[in-house]
């Protein structure tokens, strides 16, 4: 039982850092990015084969995944997301949604349908604490990273210009223009740092979990959930989210896990849809 | 004014002769074989996506209500029948009714758990109740599981008859949406799509309204799963309740126009056809699919039927209500 709940709450980190790019989106830019999931798993195999193509240990492959996917974020909000989001209530979402079967399937060519894991010469270890409780290595660290980007994140939007731009212009966009903030650029930064958290999600979430190109819907609904739970734009929130998300799922077990998160979601989205913490 | 009246109910008339004509038609060339099994399959599928896009048009389009989760009726549906068909024994008509019903109370149950929530919460929340559908069906002893089920019913329908029966569906969805919008409530709700805020203080009833919807929806979305499943012959919980399905009526509606009455249709047509041209490029059809809908979005908002009816200003099927003055 404390075993599981260890386990469940150093899931919970690797779930914050999966929600938390789209918790930003939907509490800042206002988007609903259904293609999340795809990009996190996106970056996993560009970590993936990275770390073959260079034989180097699979964290230094974010020296390459975070850049390009910021850039693809930025490029992707600028030039396409931007446009459509001015146009009625839902082309944005349909947009993204388009998005997401594009890029699975477009994995499902490259890379087959067959699953990968990233491998880490700590893959088994692990720090005893009793006869029967163990802390696993890799999850801890995995977890660990999960906590450091998001309060990493937290101090970008809370301490730096450009994360106080952002959060101006979700305050009060008209406002935000007036004291010469671009916030057309600013979506568009928004999007790419969104993004940068996938790709160190993509890896937190390849090294101990299998993963495969159909993966991306899991995950992004495992991320809804965590935003929803934590209420958006909530960074605080997203890591409780993460860990109820994590519980839910050791604890049902691996049959019943899955469905006793998603219900645990849905009676929380019909009791309470503002979330824990509210912003 | 009475001339214009009169002229518009003998103009009606016609419409109506002339689409009873086509309609019997079909059906007549259905029956002594004109068709080729392969146009008969292409016609059926027209027919079924046809149903479930309009179905799905009504909810977004018109109520306001994006789903992302219309898979939960089909894949409900489809086990409906089979457990009607296989384990009980009974026929088509049978599954088809209970296939409505259950979902038909499924869409009760999930209106009053989601419908509170506006836009992108409930598009995920649906996708989150169809998903949770899926895990429970995969682990479900009665319905074998993960292993699915195959549709047994004595003696099995012919294609013929399969087409005819979605054929029916698809006419009995058309006269449903058309009537319901243009009844009262059609009226509300198009008043409440376009300003919730303000249809809501002249005394438009939202949630009655939006529920009539799912319900509608849910049913003959069910009915149009059994029909489905009963041409498939088998269902398995990740073939059922796949997203696969609401990516296909999403690029359906989209393309053909999201809030038109013909728009659903068109594009349930432009997809059957685009999928039998993109069937020998396995694996690159949702690539495809999901290019031209962004480009449909980005270039013609309005969707095929949408930009035409606004350009040469037309509107097929129109529910608009003639002023009285």
């Amino acid at each position: 039982m404390i075993q599981q709940i260890i386990y469940g709450i150093l899931y919970g980190g690797v779930f914050a850092l999966a929600a938390i790019g789209m918790s930003m989106m939907f509490g800042i830019v206002g988007l609903t990015n259904l293609a999340h999931g795809e990009f996190i798993i996106l970056a996993a195999f560009l970590s993936s084969v990275l770390c073959t193509a260079l034989g180097c240990s699979p964290f230094l492959t974010l020296i390459i995944t975070v850049p390009v996917m910021f850039i693809v974020g930025f490029i992707l909000q600028k030039v396409l997301i931007n446009y459509v989001m001015g146009k009625g209530a839902n082309a944005a979402l349909l947009v993204t949604f388009g998005l997401s079967f594009i890029l699975k399937d477009g994995m499902l060519q490259i890379f087959s349908a067959d699953s990968r894991r990233m491998v880490v010469a700590f893959q088994s270890a692990n720090i005893r604490i009793s006869d029967s409780v163990v802390i696993p290595v890799l999850y801890l660290v995995v977890c660990l990273i999960g906590v450091a980007v998001i309060v990493i994140l937290h101090l970008f939007m809370s301490k730096t210009y450009v994360g106080q731009s952002i959060r101006a212009t979700s305050d009060d966009k008209v406002a935000a223009q007036l004291v010469g903030v671009n916030i057309k650029n600013v979506t568009a930064v928004a999007m790419g740092i969104a993004l940068a958290t996938a790709a160190v999600s993509g890896l937190t979430l390849g090294m101990p979990w299998p993963f495969y190109a159909t993966s991306g819907s899991g995950y992004l609904l495992i991320a809804f959930g965590v935003v929803v739970l934590g209420g958006m734009g909530s960074m605080i929130g997203a890591l409780v989210g993460g860990v109820i998300f994590g519980l839910a799922q050791v604890l049902g077990g691996s049959n019943w896990g899955v469905f006793i998160s998603y219900i645990i979601l849905l009676i929380f989205l019909a009791v309470r849809p503002q979330g824990l913490f509210k912003k | 004014m009475i001339k214009n009246n009169a002229r518009s109910k003998t103009s009606t008339i016609i419409t109506i002769v002339v689409l009873a004509i086509i309609v019997a038609l079909i059906y007549v060339l259905a029956f002594t074989g004109v068709f080729s099994s392969n146009l008969m399959r292409i016609l059926l599928n027209i027919c079924l996506y046809a149903s479930f896009a309009v179905m799905w048009n009504l909810m977004a389009g018109y109520a306001g209500l994006t789903s992302l989760g219309n898979q939960a009726f089909i894949g409900l549906a489809g086990y409906a029948c089979a457990v009607m068909c296989t384990t009980y024994g009974f026929g088509i008509w049978v599954a088809m009714l209970v296939g409505g019903l259950v979902c038909a109370v499924l869409a009760v149950i999930l209106a009053f758990a989601l419908m509170r929530m506006r836009g992108m919460y409930f598009a995920v929340a649906t996708w989150v109740a169809a998903e949770a559908l899926k895990t429970a069906f995969q682990n479900w002893k009665f319905v074998k599981e993960g292993a699915g089920m195959t549709v047994k019913i004595k003696p099995y329908p012919t294609n013929a008859e399969i087409f005819a029966l979605a054929f029916g569906c698809f006419i009995v969805c058309m006269v449903v949406v058309y009537l319901l919008l243009k009844s009262k409530t059609g009226l509300g709700l198009k008043a409440m799509r376009d300003d919730a805020d303000a249809a809501s203080s002249i005394g438009v009833n939202i949630f009655g309204s939006r529920l009539l919807c799912y319900v509608v929806c849910g049913f003959l979305t069910g009915v149009a799963g059994v029909i489905m499943y009963i041409s498939k012959g088998s269902i398995f919980p990740g073939g059922g309740f796949a997203i696969d399905w609401t990516i296909k009526i999403v690029f359906i509606v989209i393309i053909g126009g999201i809030g038109t009455a013909a728009g659903p249709v068109l594009g349930a047509i432009i997809y059957t056809l685009l999928y039998e041209v993109l069937a020998q490029f396995a694996g690159f059809t949702n690539i495809v699919l999901g290019i031209v809908a962004i480009v449909v979005i980005v270039v013609l908002p309005k969707g095929i039927i949408g930009s035409l009816e606004n350009r040469f200003k037309f509107e097929i099927l129109s529910q608009r209500r003639k002023s009285l003055e």
